[in-house]
């Protein structure tokens, strides 16, 4: 009877390797704390961030329209609201001029009536500290701090609107629900529904936001209710939202956020895969000649196999439970340990459902990336131990099945994570693109190397050792430099979301917008707000034609988004802005021989983008009934964004000076000072509307802050157990790289010579793999941000200088740290060990 | 109309203008987004179909759009040179309704568009006052005030004057484009269709002059 | 006598990168049940490539081996399996032994395979027949080079084959512990009269042999 397995075998091989299986462990626990990790905070954090979302749309579903509902939609909520499906509530909001009891003074305020329930999601906050709906009732409102001081009143005074005389019951400090246009002209004031009537404001000739706020019972049912409703509303004049995709600019970049959550999260399975490959490729290849004895006695290929695969699965099976161990024992600590670093709603749970989906995924990496190294075993023959390079597999049709089968199975867990087919599918096929590109890299360079004359002998000798025939260094250099480059690829996409969305709200944002300012009225508005504020001419033009081709207004205007076809302000000035810089173009404008300059337009990119122009095109503008041509002469980009004005056309002052024009000023004021500034410009310059942003500002500020921590702690534990992965993986494959060293020494080289060496050898690797990762990073997060993200893009040099460095200095001490005993034993020691 | 900050605002339209020949009577249609056209093609526009309407019925006019989004009584009137360097025979005047969704005080808005009527009576160009009436949620009060603006100057400068521009359109889901503010094709024509009979009255008084 | 293992027109080509070179040329021979067959020949002649060819360890380029009336030439790698447990037995000069397993486990191994039950028996009665007893429990680096062979040689032993191929078994021995090797070998040759095929460099050790081949540049003949 043959014995299937031999255990003692097994156990002999698994105590022989133990250091090298300790790496591969380490690589198995690390890979799937990390994946555990990873998944359970970016659960939580999609709660916490569709949270938020809801808070600020007010529901799950949100229907909104400028009539009241059609009797289809009205039927429709009514049967959800029946059946217990759902929870609604309605609201109205509109401008009303609130007037002081006495007449004496009048404020056009932002008025929301909303029904009880009023806010399903979100909250709020009452400066009595009071719940919200004990305060608001028949004839009691609230109102945001603007009202009371623009109006000199207190809380307790009475405020007439529409029909009704109202008492004041506080003050709103904050609600987190927020129109889904950002800008409101009015202070808030938040009214009962049961006094809509009495009001007398909403009837036929009103201008009504009518939304119908819904909360579903079963969340999981959000957008399927939500398609169900578009079909039943009037198209044109109703809209169906969820919170989801409710049209905010926040909308953008929550799901930027959630994007670059799931590529963390791919790019730690990588990198869990590439650590466990690698590290497991050393053990094995150390074992080759091994396996080929063992086959020189009659065991098959399939003896071998079970054996090893056995072998790894012991390995893997104690590396995660090590892993679980390891996650549950941080499980209590690590919130604790990261709290200063996480937003207060984010805890590292580790539920069971996280540790047996670490548990499923992680076998299923394990047996993906161990399948290329395993296979080799099947085909190592017996006259391997005659000669040391390794021979060529034989790819059967079983091969080819395995390949296509574990890549089903890594699309599926792309797929999964990133939450969608064909962002998975172009995913892979960058992956594997960027794969083959390196490879294609390597070879050439280690290729152009080898042709080259080395003159000193320690070169010639490192280079040798890195080409010789059947040398791993091609493979060294793409398993490094790919963890390498997905570490940079989220370093890279980090910062550009950060520079994008977080950095753009600094603590001197602008906190209230001023229109209309007259140009008779610049020296007396300046003075009364006081300090330096940049006045903004705007002047209203359309874009007639691009070099001669007309503008197709009938097209542009179906573009969901801005378009070429719509009334645009211009403005002139001759300098570029603080936030702006050049990406075209030399200068701002070209000046002639008098140092006049030219008639000519610079473009914001965006635009540029839009109509695709470019340096040299020729616009034709109609400003107001004059009719000009202009050349594009620069192109500019900003660096700031949201909240910040922007000019899509400037154009030089001289050609501008004198078309109708008003000003534009953005002013930071704090946000306490902001109602008795409007209440000043106001009084000087009746015309000039103010729209105080601070509220949004701060808003966004908040939001953008625990973004940002989120954001920062994702990248930063991704890159540490990234660098952790790294590490083992350097050191499972130093091994193989020290035995070189031990002939120099027995020819008779001093440590120095060995150590120079060593030197020369892993600089090379290091810049190599380093090079080879910023190469590929760059293209992999330009793409991310361009294609994906819609954002703009920040190369981040600096960064890439830093990972050249610090790969470096890592290769080489690593590797330089193997030498050492080399460097001390006595050579025949290693020769014993050799044999 | 209410569409601010920056520079996002949208609109559309395009016009030709120049020197004035063979006895061509120009009309300028100043005004806000109601004017330009907001989201429909410029063929759509109320100028436009006037315009069209015009030179149908055999008179030499041409309609030139000069309406700007999102502007106020105070933009327009800063601008009153710069239509004027237009060279109108007439001006169809309609503006005001963004200072009153803004909440401005009507007294301004009034003075405003006083001083615009002045000049154009200076610079001998015949005026069609195209009034607007407020959205009633502004409250009582305020929409009494901003909606007795319109005849009181009308009176005060004898100008042609058509009472509510928006009449017959306004409040009308089916006339109006989905921000239920801003007319649609449809909308327009009615408008166009309105306007009419104040033009001609003062087409005819140019050409009787 | 039967004639136990024949070749016919035996080559080998190895082609490193863009060059081929010819280790063996139309090799034939024959070797008789309970010969002792000396293969010499100087370092690099190609005598350890004929002793994988012969063994089934490795494939000719051309030409047949027929090993106790099997034509093995294109017998897969897993049908040679048996073969390589059953009917031969390997002695590498390098040894070669399983790091991980200690002396009586690697002479076990190849018995374990085909799971003879007896194996620990058997391999004890080779250690102590080789007198390393003592030394069942040291693993290969705690070994001499002598004591290695010799565990080496009981592994190619246990699974009694019909023919033992040895390739330079004393290369990296001195010759104190060469000359035990060979002993050793001879003394199972008798014992036995198994069949072995040795590939050495060393005259003095081809003496021992009933017939020696001479292989120069890859060309085979008959030395005596």
């Amino acid at each position: 009877m043959k014995r299937v397995i031999n255990g003692r075998f097994l156990l002999r091989e698994l105590l022989y390797s133990k250091k090298q299986a300790a790496i591969y462990i380490l690589c198995v626990s690390l890979s799937l704390v990390s994946l555990i990790a990873v998944n359970s905070f970016k659960r939580d954090i999609d709660r916490s961030i569709s949270g938020d979302a809801r808070a600020l749309h007010g529901g799950d579903i949100i229907l909104h329209s400028h009539y009241d509902l059609s009797q289809g939609l009205q039927r429709a909520v009514v049967g959800l609201t029946e059946g217990k499906k759902a929870t609604a509530v309605r609201t109205r909001a509109f401008y009303s001029v609130a007037r002081k009891s006495d007449e004496s003074g009048s404020l056009l305020c932002n008025i929301k009536v909303v029904e009880n329930g009023y806010p399903l999601y979100g909250r709020v906050d009452l400066a009595s500290g009071r719940e919200f709906s004990q305060v608001v009732g028949a004839g009691k409102i609230v109102v945001g701090q603007g009202v009371l001081d623009r109006l000199g009143i207190v809380v307790g005074d009475q405020l007439l609107i529409g029909k009704s005389l109202f008492e004041i019951a506080d003050v709103i400090l904050y609600e987190s629900a927020k129109p889904v246009r950002f800008f409101n002209i009015g202070p808030p004031v938040l009214v009962s529904y049961k006094d809509l009537a009495g009001m007398d404001l909403v009837k036929q000739g009103s201008r009504v936001a009518y939304e119908t706020l819904l909360k579903m019972a079963d969340a999981t049912t959000v957008d399927t209710v939500a398609a169900r409703l578009r079909e039943r509303g009037l198209v044109g004049q109703e809209r169906v939202e969820t919170f989801r995709d409710a049209g905010s600019g926040i909308k953008h970049f929550f799901d930027n956020l959630l994007f670059f959550l799931s590529l963390i999260s791919v790019c730690t399975l990588l990198l869990a895969g590439i650590g466990i490959e690698s590290s497991l490729s050393a053990i094995l290849r150390l074992k080759e000649k091994n396996f080929a004895i063992i086959r020189s006695f009659g065991a098959t290929g399939a003896y071998l196999l079970r054996h090893y695969l056995l072998f790894v699965l012991i390995l893997s099976a104690v590396g995660t439970a090590l892993g679980i161990a390891v996650g549950l024992l941080v499980k209590g600590y690590l919130s604790v340990l990261l709290s200063d670093f996480l937003p207060p709603d984010i805890v590292f749970r580790a539920s069971a459902a996280d540790l047996s989906e670490g548990v499923v995924v992680g076998l299923m990496v394990v047996l993906f990336f161990t399948f290329l190294p395993l296979w080799r075993i099947n085909n190592i023959k017996p006259a391997v131990i005659f000669r040391s390079e390794s021979s060529r597999a034989k790819k059967s049709f079983t091969y080819y099945l395995c390949i296509v089968l574990g890549f089903s199975g890594l699309c599926v867990l792309l797929i999964r994570y990133l939450g969608e087919v064909s962002t998975g599918f172009y995913f892979l096929g960058g992956i594997l693109l960027l794969l083959l590109l390196v490879t294609l890299m390597t070879r050439l360079i280690l290729y152009f190397l080898s042709k080259i004359k080395w003159r000193r002998p320690g070169a010639r000798l490192a280079m040798r050792s890195l080409l010789r025939p059947g040398n791993v260094t091609q493979s060294i250099v793409v398993t490094l430099a790919i963890p390498l480059a997905l570490l940079l690829i989220i370093y890279l996409v980090e910062n550009n979301l950060r520079g994008t969305y977080i950095d753009s709200f600094p603590a001197d944002a602008p906190t209230l917008f001023c229109l209309d300012i007259q140009k008779n009225q610049q020296e007396a508005f300046l003075g009364l707000v006081g300090g330096k504020v940049t006045l903004h001419p705007v002047i209203r033009a359309r874009l007639i034609s691009i070099n001669g081709k007309v503008v197709n207004r009938g097209r542009e205007l179906k573009k969901r988004r801005d378009n070429l076809a719509r009334e645009f302000n211009l403005t002139y000035r001759d300098a570029l802005l603080e936030d702006e810089i050049l990406v075209a173009g030399k200068r701002l404008f070209r000046k002639d021989e008098k140092g006049e300059p030219i008639i000519q337009v610079s473009l914001l990119d965006t635009v540029a983008e839009m109509g695709d122009m470019k340096l040299g095109d020729i616009l034709q503008f109609n400003i107001q009934g004059v009719e000009m041509e202009v050349e594009v002469t620069s192109i500019r980009s900003r660096t700031r964004s949201m909240l910040y004005p922007f000019f899509y056309f400037i154009f030089p002052e001289k050609y501008l000076r004198e078309a109708p024009q008003t000003y534009f000023a953005a002013l930071h004021v704090e946000s306490e000072e902001i109602p008795f500034l409007e209440n000043r410009i106001v009084q000087g310059f009746p015309n000039i509307s103010t729209i105080n942003i601070a509220e949004t500002a701060k808003e966004m500020g908040r939001m953008m802050q625990k973004l940002s921590k989120i954001v920062n702690f994702f990248a930063a534990f991704s890159i540490l157990a990234g660098g952790l992965i790294i590490v083992s993986s350097i050191l499972a494959t130093r091994f193989e790289r020290i035995k070189e060293a031990v002939y120099y020494k027995i020819l008779g080289a001093d440590s120095r010579f060995v150590l120079h060496i060593f030197f020369l050898e892993n600089l090379l690797l290091g810049l190599l793999s380093s090079v080879f990762a910023i190469v590929m990073a760059q293209a992999a997060a330009w793409s991310l941000c361009h294609f994906f993200l819609g954002i703009s893009y920040a190369p981040g040099w600096g960064a890439c200088l830093g990972l050249v460095g610090l790969t470096i200095i890592f290769v080489v001490i690593l590797g330089l740290l193997g030498s050492i005993p080399i460097i001390r034993k006595k050579p025949a020691q290693f020769l014993r060990q050799l044999n | 109309m209410l569409t601010c900050i920056g520079c996002s605002q949208e609109e559309e339209k395009e016009l030709m203008v120049e020197s004035n020949n063979d006895g061509e009577i120009i009309i300028v249609a100043v005004g806000d987004s109601l004017t330009a056209g907001y989201g429909v093609a410029e063929e759509e526009s109320y100028p436009a179909l006037l315009g069209k309407k015009l030179k149908s019925e055999g008179y030499n006019c041409r309609v030139v759009n000069s309406g700007v989004s999102a502007e106020t009584s105070s933009g327009l009137l800063s601008r009153v040179g710069w239509v004027l360097g237009l060279n109108p025979d007439i001006v169809i005047l309609e503006t005001g309704a963004n200072d009153g969704l803004r909440g401005i005080d009507p007294e301004m808005v009034e003075k405003n568009i006083r001083d615009i009527l002045f000049r154009l009576k200076e610079a001998e160009v015949i005026t069609v006052l195209a009034g607007m009436k407020m959205v009633w949620n502004l409250g009582p009060v305020y929409v009494k005030r901003f909606n007795g603006i319109y005849p009181r100057l009308a009176d005060e400068f004898d100008v042609i004057f058509l009472p509510f521009f928006l009449k017959d359109v306004a409040m009308k889901s089916e006339l109006a484009l989905s921000d239920g503010l801003h007319p649609n094709g449809d909308g327009y024509k009615i408008i166009a269709d309105n306007i009419y009979p104040y033009v001609l009255k003062a087409v005819i008084k140019k050409e009787n002059l | 006598m039967e004639t136990l293992l024949e070749t016919r027109d035996l080559s080998k080509l190895y082609s490193i990168g863009e060059r081929k070179i010819q280790v063996l040329q139309s090799v034939s021979l024959t070797v008789q049940e309970g010969e002792f067959v000396v293969i010499s020949g100087s370092s690099g002649s190609g005598k350890t490539t004929l002793l994988s060819l012969l063994s089934g360890l490795d494939r000719p380029s051309s030409g047949r081996i027929i090993l106790d009336g099997q034509d093995i030439t294109d017998l897969t790698e897993d049908q040679l399996a048996p073969v390589r447990n059953q009917l031969t037995g390997f002695v590498f000069q390098a040894f070669h032994l399983i790091p991980s397993l200690n002396s009586l486990e690697n002479i076990m191994f190849p018995a374990e395979l085909q799971g003879d039950q007896k194996a620990k028996e058997k391999a004890e009665q080779l250690l102590e027949r080789v007198g390393l007893s003592q030394r069942s429990n040291n693993f290969p680096e705690q070994l001499s080079g002598g004591e290695k062979q010799r565990v080496a040689i009981c592994r190619a032993l246990i699974n009694e084959p019909k023919i033992i191929f040895a390739d330079e078994p004393t290369g990296n021995l001195d010759s104190e512990n060469s000359d035990g090797i060979i002993e050793l070998l001879r003394g199972i040759h008798q014992a036995q009269n198994a069949t072995i095929v040795m590939a050495t460099h060393n005259k003095a050790i081809a003496e021992n042999a009933d017939r020696i081949f001479h292989l120069h540049d890859g060309r085979l003949s008959v030395e005596r």
